[in-house]
């Protein structure tokens, strides 16, 4: 077993490499840089930006060396735990994410809780009453929160909430508890804001949980070991958490991969479009300005998620699923 | 592109929320009158016999004078005070005003609503006439070569240091005269291609030299220009700096070694980007500033927040210093459309900025819920053009129509501007030329705003007849007179504007069915609108020329002026006047003429000014460079949200960039009733 981590921990490791040399290449293959893009700015203010000004701001910024010259200077940087200075918002970099990144996991957190607590149960109902009102139901949920974009839902829920509900528009906090201290007022405030945003971004997830918790139950609870146990004279509800339950949340664990990056971004659209402050609307403006240090690092760190999702998820495997035997050839 | 897509999303989707209020919209266009009053504001007072004899302050500065913290009001003020006469009441002190900004780019945010302004000199309500600001007045001398700079005595930074000729010395001197912060010299400081200098005269009087009469120099501090205070502070511009605190981030005053050390620590990679961030009045909490308000926590935090400058020099004439409100807190908002919703919901307390026109009866629908009022102050100028890129020349064939003013001409009459006034603009805009509006001074007279401006398919047909375009394809395209198929132009637009370019530049398409114009619209993300601009690739481009009534502190939209623009009218040209000949492309004579008049303007007195700036309309109109759509509207910061208790609110400001509007409306008046 520790082998088989190790052997993994190294891999991810130069995944994580290359990941840095790849999301550097994106950055760079826009039209133009930092300074192109600051310029259109300035213009469209009606300022004008001279030739030996952009000039001189390119050197300023190094962006007038060579890529790899470049992307050493940024490694270097990073393996000393320091990203650079974001460009447009003139600031360290892990200030910048280091503002949002609380409220982001906070969120998505909240959200992820969401998706099992609902999805669990109601998955595992649909499967052993399959057929049952209660099944279609859910089914005709679930397909409805598949089938509607979440950012089409977030507007409608903020235009409602405003219309109905007089609620605060978008964002975590009250205007008043913006900047206020960390109290007991304030998380107050902030458990207050959770619900809309938590539900929106789990609807999508929930319902596609549901389905797949169904749909591999539905498999297990007909293979014989089922019978076997039930003929053992085991309780229905031990009978179904014990055993099939157990095989059925493989799919659960293998998704962490996809989940540990998504804690950190937020979801990008959704939180656009309520105001939330997280990770994912700073990692779009960075795209647009080319600020190539913010975008960089937000990327690396998304991609470091994966890596070290994908490595939990398949140790979570193999200890939930005793089928998985780690052979060495 | 992404953001593209997600804007487009929003838009739609908001749309379905407002289709219920779709019957409000005609509303709107019939009573467009009642949200455009009366054109009003406060007003600078220069008689020293009216100003106040004693002042009072805000409340906790009165503690804090009391604690023994801050010198008395009196002395903090100075001896010549700013006065500025409210435009309905003598104020009172206290409250917060609420509003949103949309990240470190939206600067003009909150030097627009808290600067002041602080200009040297600034404009009146009407936005016409210069009146004295933070200098107490400006004396010409030696025929417009020589012009004095009387400061105010007593005057100081937001630290309590003096404000004092010395201030500008040390930012001609240290800064502007300093390659690595200022690369290219300003044109602000420039008449005829030839710099001038600044020199102290003595504590409160500075004076600034040309070689040539600058006759234009009021109006250069007045606007918003590169001498126009603290704003371009961050480009090391602005036309002085706080000597005593700046003094630190120049390697001449804190050393090489020193101040490069200071850079690394603060992960600056060189002292330039340092000394940039540190003068910067959005960024820098602890920069000495001359406005009423003063950042408090920066632009580059979820919120920005400004608070008053205990030393503000500007006053009532009850002799209450000002701003009367404490704080302003500009929230960031992640996008428009949560900018929008919150402006409806009333959470902001005054709003202009961002407000979007096209939701204009979600917004009065919602005024009585909201417990606010909708204004709106049209701009002088065009919310759209379309500039026809003089040196396109990728395709000869393109570039040799651009060239002809009747294919301009024909292509400005097969426009409908009253059916793009009504879908966009909801009625409320006024369909012409690219001349400013009415009562603008440089305006050359009612008939040029429709010369060559209203829907007349039947002549453009007939005028593209005669040009030789005459031959035309089975779908009624007209057919390119080199025998290379269809003719096909396209106009490069930006989204997420304060105008929607692309949608209307679609209807355009439709219109220009009928003349048998084949437009393709394309959408492009701004960067790559830039570079293809200056790699002279594109061939025409949408945007609005705001700023164009002031003809001469802001001519990018009137002719080809900048180099590397969004939408530009020439790059060749643009590079031609602006190295004086040398490099570029010598332009045809008519629009040789044009830039020689508006050149020549800077050097003479007003009147002959005022003449040569009609003319210089008169040909910009004639010959359509660029073609006016729909104008004097308020789609750019037009629209106005403004809580109902407060006080000192205009019925109708003067909008325009460089008034930096509402700022010429003195928000330092403004104040909450209860």
């Amino acid at each position: 077993m520790l082998a088989y981590v190790g052997r993994r921990a190294l891999l991810a490791v130069f995944t994580v490499w290359a990941i840095s040399v790849l999301s550097f290449a994106i950055i760079q293959l826009p039209p133009g840089d930092y300074v192109t893009s600051y310029i259109a700015q300035m213009a469209s203010t009606g300022s004008v930006v001279s030739e030996e000004e952009a000039q001189q701001l390119r050197i300023q910024y190094g962006l007038g060396q060579p890529y790899y010259v470049q992307y050493l200077k940024w490694m270097n940087l990073v393996v000393r735990g320091e990203f650079g200075m974001s460009m447009e918002w003139r600031r360290p970099v892990t200030e910048v994410i280091g503002d949002r990144l609380w409220l982001t996991m906070v969120v998505s957190l909240a959200a992820l809780v969401l998706t099992w607590v609902l999805a669990l149960p109601i998955g595992i109902y649909s499967a052993v009453r399959q057929y049952s009102p209660g099944d279609y139901a859910a089914t005709f949920v679930g397909f409805i929160g598949l089938a509607v974009p979440n950012f089409l839902l977030a507007l409608v829920l903020l235009y409602f909430g405003f219309v109905f509900l007089n609620a605060h528009v978008g964002g975590l906090f009250s205007p008043e508890m913006q900047d206020a201290e960390w109290s007991g007022a304030r998380v107050w405030d902030l458990m207050k804001h959770l619900p809309m945003p938590a539900l929106i971004l789990g609807l999508a997830g929930t319902a596609q949980q549901i389905r797949i918790m169904r749909a591999n139950l539905l498999d297990e609870l007909r293979k014989p070991y089922v019978v076997t146990a039930r003929s053992k004279g085991l309780t229905e509800l031990r009978l179904i958490l014990k055993y099939p339950v157990r095989v059925a949340l493989n799919p659960f664990a293998s998704t962490i991969g996809y989940t540990l990056p998504y804690i950190v971004s937020g979801s990008i659209i959704v939180s656009l479009v309520l105001g939330l402050p997280t990770v994912g609307p700073l990692l779009l403006k960075a795209l647009i300005a080319q600020d190539m240090f913010l975008a960089g690092t937000i990327v690396l760190l998304l991609g470091l998620m994966t890596v070290i999702g994908t490595l939990i998820s398949d140790i979570l495997l193999v200890w939930i699923d005793p089928r998985i035997r780690l052979e060495e050839t | 592109m992404r953001k593209r897509t997600v804007r487009s999303r929003l838009t739609v989707a908001l749309v379905a929320g407002v289709v219920s209020c779709v019957v409000v919209v005609g509303a709107v266009a019939q009573s467009k009158n009642a949200y455009i009053g009366k054109l009003e504001g406060p007003e600078v007072v220069t008689d020293p016999a009216k100003f106040p004899k004693t002042f009072k302050e805000a409340p906790q500065l009165a503690a804090l004078v009391k604690a023994g913290k801050l010198p008395p009001v009196a002395e903090r003020i100075g001896q010549d005070p700013l006065v500025l006469k409210p435009l309905k009441e003598i104020g009172k002190y206290g409250g917060t005003w609420r509003a949103g900004f949309t990240g470190p780019a939206d600067f003009w945010n909150g030097f627009r609503c808290c600067s002041g302004p602080d200009h040297l000199m600034f404009w009146d309500y009407t936005g016409d006439k210069v009146v004295p600001n933070l200098a107490k007045g400006l004396e010409m001398q030696d025929g417009g070569k020589t012009w004095l700079l009387h400061l105010r005595r007593g005057m100081k930074w937001s630290d309590g240091k003096p404000f004092t000729a010395d201030d500008f010395v040390f930012w001609y001197e240290d800064i502007y005269k300093n390659k690595d912060l200022v690369p290219t010299p300003s044109s602000a400081m420039a008449i005829n291609g030839k710099q001038g200098s600044i020199e102290k005269v003595d504590t409160h009087t500075v004076r600034y030299r040309f070689p040539e009469p600058y006759f234009m120099f009021p109006d250069v501090l007045a606007g918003s220009t590169e001498l126009a205070g603290q704003m371009w502070g961050y480009r090391a511009l602005g036309g002085f700096a706080p000597a005593h605190y700046m003094k630190q981030f120049l390697p001449k005053y804190a050393g090489q070694a020193e101040l490069d050390k200071k850079a690394k620590d603060a992960k600056f990679d060189s002292w330039v980007r340092l000394f940039v961030a540190q003068n910067d009045w959005a960024r820098n909490p602890d920069l000495p500033v001359l406005s009423p308000w003063k950042t408090a926590t920066p632009i580059n935090t979820p919120t920005w927040t400004l608070e008053r400058n205990p030393y503000s020099v500007f006053v009532d004439t009850a002799g209450n210093q000002l701003p009367y409100i404490d704080k302003v807190v500009l929230t960031l908002a992640e996008n428009l459309e949560v900018l929008n919703l919150r402006a409806i919901a009333g959470e902001y307390d005054y709003a202009s900025r961002h407000v979007d026109l096209g939701k204009l009866p979600v917004f009065i629908e919602n005024q009585q819920k909201g417990n606010y009022k909708v204004h709106l102050d049209p701009g002088d100028y065009c919310d759209l053009i379309i500039k026809f890129n003089l040196n396109y020349d990728a395709d000869p064939e393109i570039g040799k129509w651009f060239n002809t003013a009747d294919f301009r001409r024909a292509l400005s009459l097969g426009i409908d501007r009253a059916q793009i006034n009504e879908t966009f603009w909801l009625g409320t805009g006024t369909p012409g030329s690219v001349v400013p509006a009415d009562h603008n001074k440089y305006n050359p007279g009612p008939q040029y705003r429709k010369l060559w401006s209203t829907l007349d398919v039947k002549k453009a047909n007939e005028m593209l007849d005669k040009i030789g375009l005459s031959k035309k394809d089975a779908e009624g395209y007209r057919m390119r007179a080199d025998g290379k198929g269809r003719l096909r132009i396209e106009i490069m637009t930006l989204g997420g504007q304060f105008v929607q370019y692309t949608q209307i530049s679609e209807m355009i398409r439709e219109q220009w069915k009928k003349i048998g114009i084949d437009l393709r619209v394309q959408e492009v993300e701004r960067s790559l609108a830039l570079k293809r601009t200056a790699a002279n690739e594109q061939q025409l481009g949408a945007w609005n020329n705001d700023g164009s009534e002031h003809l001469f502190t802001f001519p990018l939209h009137v002719f080809p002026f900048e180099v590397d623009a969004v939408a530009s009218s020439g790059p060749l040209y643009a590079r031609w006047f602006q190295s004086g000949g040398t490099q570029g492309k010598e332009p045809e004579p008519r629009m040789k003429e044009l830039m020689d008049k508006w050149r020549k303007a800077f050097g003479v007195p007003e009147k002959e000014r005022i003449q040569l700036g009609k003319e210089v309309w008169k040909i910009a109109a004639e010959e359509v460079y660029i073609i006016g759509v729909v104008g004097q509207a308020p789609a750019a910061m037009g629209v106005r949200v403004v809580k109902n208790s407060m006080g000192n609110i205009p019925a109708r400001m003067y909008n325009s960039p460089d008034g930096k509007t509402p700022g010429i409306s003195r928000p330092a008046t403004f104040f909450w009733k209860n």
